[in-house]
């Protein structure tokens, strides 16, 4: 966004508009991105030969239809749990002192920095049934059995949320700290409760952070492969794991184009959406 | 400014040509101990005596091999793929034809010698057991099925391959001699009954991780991941009954700039010597029948094809032709 801000008031001073030099990075975009999706797509409607026959066994069949459902879950309760375990954060964020929430802020990046592989890994040694927390409890007498942690919906949620809280929590901070404090104790003064402040003044204000966080991660949940196929098990897979399999392990990328195509529809209908009602630009 | 970009573009152009001359190979397979084992003895003493350097890739990668080929930019030279792939790649032309008067074929196992490949290794599918983690270890398959008699969690291979279909007829009580061709509802009707216990393993890394920390106390391993298991020091048991036979193949992609060097590479590595080398750092079995006699006798008796227990040769032609309608069916069986 800022990037874009000054690209065009640099350019504006000229007579130029500056198309001629993008030309080289829309050639890379179109050459390195845009054909190869097109190509994936292409064999959609043309292997094993052509027609609709893939999208109609992809759309016809309940498993893959449970497959879709299965991805929207996933997504929808991962951004849900991020956005109810990330406000608070960002809220603290954005009232602390300065030099505290730096430090907070510099720990939530670091950990956006390390290898999503070694953190994923480190969830999996954690929430094993003979993983740390399994133990401890165990080991604390609270449970008998160990907890069913990892390789179903509950270790995907729990590994995604982790690594999605950034993307919550850095807009969702930007947002609250532009609220003005005054307004907030305006609403004390005039006799509301904390739990009123909160609900009537912070919330409504803090809206369009949410909006953009939670659309944010839920895109990004949509197309998620790592966390999903290291954490979950066979019976809850995503539509990315779909789409690797069929391009991977059964050779079939009929297919394969056909659920990437159908993922990336949807993902750009979403898009569409933030474009359209959560534009931080228009809301400006 | 430009033209040290442009300097750097260049170098490393001539770089990246560099490195695709004629005396140079490619060789992709699985990654872990096993490819480890590969290279120590396949690849690094054939780079020493021909002076044919061999650059390690992986994991093999249907879809990569494949798209190599259609994009006539092949960049692996010889890979590592199962079995029943490579008679299927043969036949779909994704594979070039070896050169017999290269690679000695009157000393390989002609059961896993086609037009377009050589066995690799052979291994079998066995189940493992941590003994330290439970009271009693399995003994056959239908142990393994039964989560009244053994209950908790139990591992196996994830991806649609010989092995697991198997097991589950076996379990089920049909007779090893009449397992093909095989009756995959009856199979998946007795997968079924344990599918809320299985763990998948899709590494054989994966499957070495499940069982140390008893994650999965039991299950189908390929049997040399166990032999590298024990060797570590965890109380492995493994059971040979009805152990499920299978074995890798050797394969060139259609189209590699490096044909002749990559038949050399296949002949060195499909040695007498190479592989019972192999065989005794991996505990996979040789593929050429005369590394029998470079191998410690004892040794050689703890291979899968030295077992005295019943065996069962997964069948490679059947798994071949039927490959697709299987995967396919598998795959969704999983996502139910």
């Amino acid at each position: 966004m800022a990037l874009s801000a000054t690209a065009s008031t640099g350019s504006s001073g000229t007579k130029d508009s500056g198309f001629g030099y993008l030309v080289p990075a829309l050639l890379l975009v179109a050459i390195f991105f845009i054909l190869p999706v097109l190509m994936l797509l292409l064999r959609s409607v043309l292997e094993p030969e052509p027609g609709l026959q893939n999208y109609a066994t992809l759309l016809g069949s309940t498993t893959y239809l449970k497959v879709f459902l299965n991805t929207f879950i996933v997504a929808g309760v991962v951004t849900v749990i991020s956005i109810v375990v990330g406000y608070p954060v960002a809220w603290l964020l954005a009232i602390m002192p300065e030099r505290w929430s730096r430090l907070v802020l510099a720990i939530i990046i670091l950990s956006m920095w390390t290898n999503l592989l070694a953190r994923t890994y480190a969830w999996m040694v954690l929430l094993q049934r003979t993983g740390l927390i399994n133990k401890t409890l165990m080991g604390l007498g609270l449970i008998d059995a160990p907890l069913p942690l990892v390789n179903n919906l509950v270790g995907v949620t729990i590994g995604m949320t982790y690594i999605m809280l950034p993307f919550v929590i850095l807009p969702l901070m930007g947002v609250i700290r532009s609220i003005d404090p005054a307004i907030l104790r305006a609403a004390a003064l005039c006799g509301a409760t904390r739990l009123q402040c909160f609900l009537r003044v912070l919330l409504p204000l803090s809206l369009p952070g949410i909006a953009s966080g939670a659309l944010m991660v839920f895109v990004m949940s949509l197309g998620y492969f790592v966390t999903p196929a290291l954490l979950g098990g066979t019976s809850n897979m995503m539509l990315a794991e779909l789409v690797a399999q069929f391009v991977q392990s059964l050779v079939n990328w009929g297919m394969g184009g056909a659920a990437a195509l159908v993922l990336l529809v949807v993902t750009l209908a979403l898009y569409a959406v933030q474009l359209k009602y959560f534009n931080p630009n228009r809301a400006r | 400014m430009k033209y040290q970009i442009a300097i750097a573009l260049f170098s490393a152009a001539l770089g990246f040509a560099g490195s695709a001359t004629a005396e140079d190979v490619v060789f992709t397979s699985w990654g872990g101990t096993t490819q480890d084992a590969q290279k120590a003895y396949w690849a690094d003493a054939f780079a020493a005596s021909t002076s044919i350097n061999v650059t390690q890739d992986g994991p093999t990668d249907y879809g990569k091999l494949k798209a190599m080929v259609e994009a006539g930019n092949v960049t692996w030279d010889v890979v590592d793929v199962e079995g029943d792939y490579a008679v299927q790649a043969g036949k779909a032309g994704l594979l070039e034809k070896l050169d017999f008067s290269v690679i000695d074929k009157s000393n390989l196992d002609p059961r896993f010698v086609t037009d377009y490949s050589v066995g690799s290794f052979y291994y079998s599918f066995v189940i493992g057991c941590n003994k330290d983690a439970v009271e009693a270890c399995p003994k056959n398959w239908a142990d393994l099925f039964d989560t009244q008699k053994f209950p908790g969690k139990r591992t196996f291979y994830k991806w649609s391959a010989p092995g697991v279909i198997e097991a589950a007829l076996l379990a089920d009580g049909v007779p090893a001699d009449k397992l093909y061709p095989l009756d995959l509802d009856r199979a998946f009707k007795k997968l079924d009954t344990i599918k809320a216990d299985i763990i998948w393993w899709d590494s054989g890394a994966q499957s070495q991780q499940l069982l140390a920390s008893a994650e999965a106390p039991f299950g189908s391993f390929w049997n040399g991941r166990l032999t590298a298991l024990a060797a570590t020091g965890v109380t492995v048991e493994t059971s040979w009954e009805n152990n499920i036979t299978a074995a890798d193949a050797l394969v060139v992609p259609k189209g590699t700039k490096n044909k002749e060097a990559a038949m050399k590479f296949i002949a060195a590595a499909t040695s007498d010597k190479a592989q019972a080398q192999f065989a005794t750092a991996t505990g996979y079995a040789p593929i050429n029948l005369e590394a029998d006699a470079l191998m410690d006798a004892e040794l050689r008796k703890t291979l899968p094809d030295m077992q005295e227990a019943p065996q069962v040769n997964a069948d490679m032609a059947y798994w071949a032709a039927h490959r697709d309608e299987i995967g396919t069916r598998w795959y969704a069986w999983q996502a139910k």
